[in-house]
């Protein structure tokens, strides 16, 4: 019995419950002991790693469900039709933690209802707000057939799938522009901290610039849970497609880099990348991160490799972090005269609902179609080979 | 249409006396020890600059950013000058402090229910006809209150009859105008003033043409999928009609032979 239970003990089981202990108690802290207690926000900084990590990595990296929706549905580029559904369940849980994580950053949130009645049409806040929740209910319509699908009345499924078909390709639609909208309104939050944001990141096209950085990082995510869920479940996807969306990576960071020199060039904010200051530190750090990927996918060896492009897409990834990260906290703190760490309870809090995503993720892939399976766990090389050429299931 | 009111500060005449923040917090019920800083306590407070007093307090823009900013409508500019804040409103986003040029609203971190708390300009004593509680306690007229023409014209002649002062009204034109402005006699910049982000504009106006452009781009964007998807389907159908024909081909050579 002991001895069932202790091979039941395994690293990642363990991380996992330390992840949860410490977020649940973070949680408690938030809303019963209140800000002070369970962040190192201040009148200076008041937004801070929830803002930066929760909400603005959330929604960023779960911008490949309207990418590779609009590529599918949209385009007609059927071969990317086996990724599509992970790529859409990845954004659905993306935005279910941001809403969670929403409610732990507005002070009040049992009047997290407020934005839906009460408007304000000249708020940025206030367009992200009503284009999220509006695309939460897009992406939950758009991974409802992988549910319903495995609901045991037959009429009823046929019905409702039948239903969900017709208007499938207007709903994707309005997927795709309310995307396009809030990817880059989360940048447009800052153009009012004008004078606030330190001018490496500051710039009159931040929308713009969210929005071109948010869609090669979305893709890196969804490169990277299918690998993992290639190596530990029995999925298998043609690796050709995650080889192509490599490619695809390197060209939108290539894109995304052009025009951040162009910005910066425009904004003659180089000045400041050349100075001895953090910022300039920070910013180097965040160029290394977008260098490093565009001459790794460049490479064929890389791309050609799954594990050696999984690390490239989890640098891609992480630059994409950073860059979030700098523009919250980063390029505040000197304007603000404040210099921020965040509290543990912060980070606590917003891994907790990160690794919720994850195994959600987990299981959704377990138990529903979300990616082609192999009856059995493949064992070695066999994993990356392509189903015979076969259309996937899922 | 109301009267516009206004506060004028002399930073020339203030001696520091703190009688302003003091009436503040009394008014408010808050001890009256003074503060280092604005504060969810202390609505406005005197920092000393060398040897000038700068007296921080909520501009009251004419265009504010904060309410611009604020997702709920929580804030908003009165016919008489004060930004007023709805606190029944508020959902605790804290984008208002974020959207603040001058960094006023300050918040109830200690609270688990806590919200902005700000100057109101004594909001519901000037509509009594009265004036805030900070210019009815000083001493020196260095914190006045009236309506804001007649108050910019003492400015200016406290301006010109003192050629001390620095030819400027600080607020007046900054951030498109607010309803407290400041004169002095040493560069308002020494004093750490900062020049508005967008001079003499409303902050407002650097998010308006970004989201001004959203219905073009619903519009635009829905064009262009909307096409985008007919030519896919297009090439679809004729792929299939190519498809079947050849099979129809394929078919009679079949039968032939």
């Amino acid at each position: 019995m002991i001895a069932r239970i202790k091979s039941e003990i395994t690293l990642w089981r363990v991380i996992v419950a330390v992840i949860f202990i410490t977020g649940i108690y973070a949680t408690y802290l938030r809303f019963f002991e209140g800000f002070r207690a369970s962040t190192n926000l201040t009148d200076q900084m008041p937004w801070g790693l929830w803002v930066g990590l929760s909400t603005l990595c959330g929604i960023g990296l779960s911008a490949a469900g309207f990418g590779i929706s609009a590529a599918v549905y949209l385009l007609g580029m059927e071969r990317y039709r086996p990724i599509l559904r992970a790529s859409i369940l990845i954004s659905f849980l993306g935005y279910m933690t941001v809403c969670v994580g929403y409610l732990y950053e507005i002070g009040l949130p049992w009047r997290f209802w407020h934005p839906i009645v009460m408007w304000n049409h000249r708020s940025v806040l206030f367009d992200v707000c009503v284009c999220i929740m509006t695309y939460t209910t897009v992406l939950t319509f758009e991974f409802a057939p992988a549910v319903i699908e495995k609901l045991p009345w037959k009429r009823f499924r046929d019905t409702v799938l039948h239903f969900h078909h017709k208007i499938l390709i207007g709903v994707v639609m309005a997927g795709v522009l309310l995307s396009s909208m809030h990817q880059s309104y989360l940048g447009g939050l800052y153009l009012i901290a004008r004078g606030k944001v330190h001018p490496l990141w500051y710039s009159q096209y931040m929308h713009a610039m969210f929005y071109l950085s948010a869609i090669p990082a979305g893709l890196a995510l969804v490169v990277m849970a299918i690998y993992l869920s290639m190596r530990s479940l029995n999925v298998r996807v043609d690796f050709s497609i995650l080889s192509d969306c490599g490619r695809m990576i390197q060209l939108l960071l290539i894109v995304f880099a052009f025009f951040k020199v162009l910005d910066l060039t425009a904004n003659q904010a180089w000045s400041y990348a050349f100075q001895r200051t953090s910022e300039a530190g920070y910013f180097w750090l965040e160029m290394a991160f977008l260098a490093v990927p565009i001459l790794l996918l460049s490479l064929d060896s890389v791309r050609s490799n799954p594990e050696r492009l999984y690390w490239a897409s989890a640098i891609v990834v992480a630059g994409f972090m950073v860059n979030r990260l700098n523009v919250s906290i980063n390029a505040l703190q000197s304007a603000m005269g404040t210099h921020y760490v965040p509290k543990w309870t912060e980070l606590a809090s917003s891994v907790l609902l990160i690794a919720a995503g994850v195994i959600a993720f987990r299981y959704a892939v377990i138990y529903l179609d979300i990616l082609p399976k192999l009856p059995t766990k493949p064992q070695g090389f066999t994993r990356w080979m392509s189903n015979g050429g076969l259309p996937a299931q899922a | 249409m109301a009267t516009k009111k206004a506060m004028l500060i002399d930073i020339k005449r203030c001696v520091g006396c703190l009688s302003c923040e003091t009436a503040c917090k009394q008014l408010h019920g808050f001890s009256t020890d003074p503060e280092p800083t604005l504060s969810d306590t202390a609505f406005t407070v005197v920092e000393t600059r060398g040897d000038k007093f700068v007296r921080k307090i909520c501009m009251h823009c004419e265009d504010p950013a904060c309410a611009s900013a604020c997702p709920v409508g929580a804030i908003s500019k009165s016919a008489l000058g004060p930004v007023l804040y709805n606190a029944d409103k508020c959902i605790g986003c804290r984008y208002c402090m974020l959207a603040c040029p001058y960094s006023v609203p300050r918040y109830q971190w200690t609270k688990l229910a806590p919200f902005v708390k700000k100057c109101d300009l004594c909001s519901d004593r000037i509509k009594a006809g009265g004036q805030p509680a900070c210019t009815e306690a000083c001493p020196s007229q260095a914190s006045v209150f009236g309506n804001r023409e007649e108050l910019i014209a003492e400015a200016w002649k406290r301006i010109r009859d003192d050629s001390s002062y620095v030819p400027h009204i600080y607020g007046v034109e900054e951030a498109g105008g607010a309803s407290v402005f400041f004169v002095s006699d040493v560069p308002f910049e020494k004093l750490g003033f900062k020049a508005a982000p967008t001079g003499t504009q409303p902050v407002s106006t650097l998010t308006a043409s970004a989201l001004g452009d959203s219905p073009k781009v619903v519009i635009m964007g829905g064009t262009i999928l909307s096409a985008l998807y007919w030519v896919t389907q297009r090439r679809r159908e004729v792929a299939l009609a190519e498809a079947e024909e050849e099979a129809a081909i394929t078919r009679m050579k079949d039968e032939r032979s």
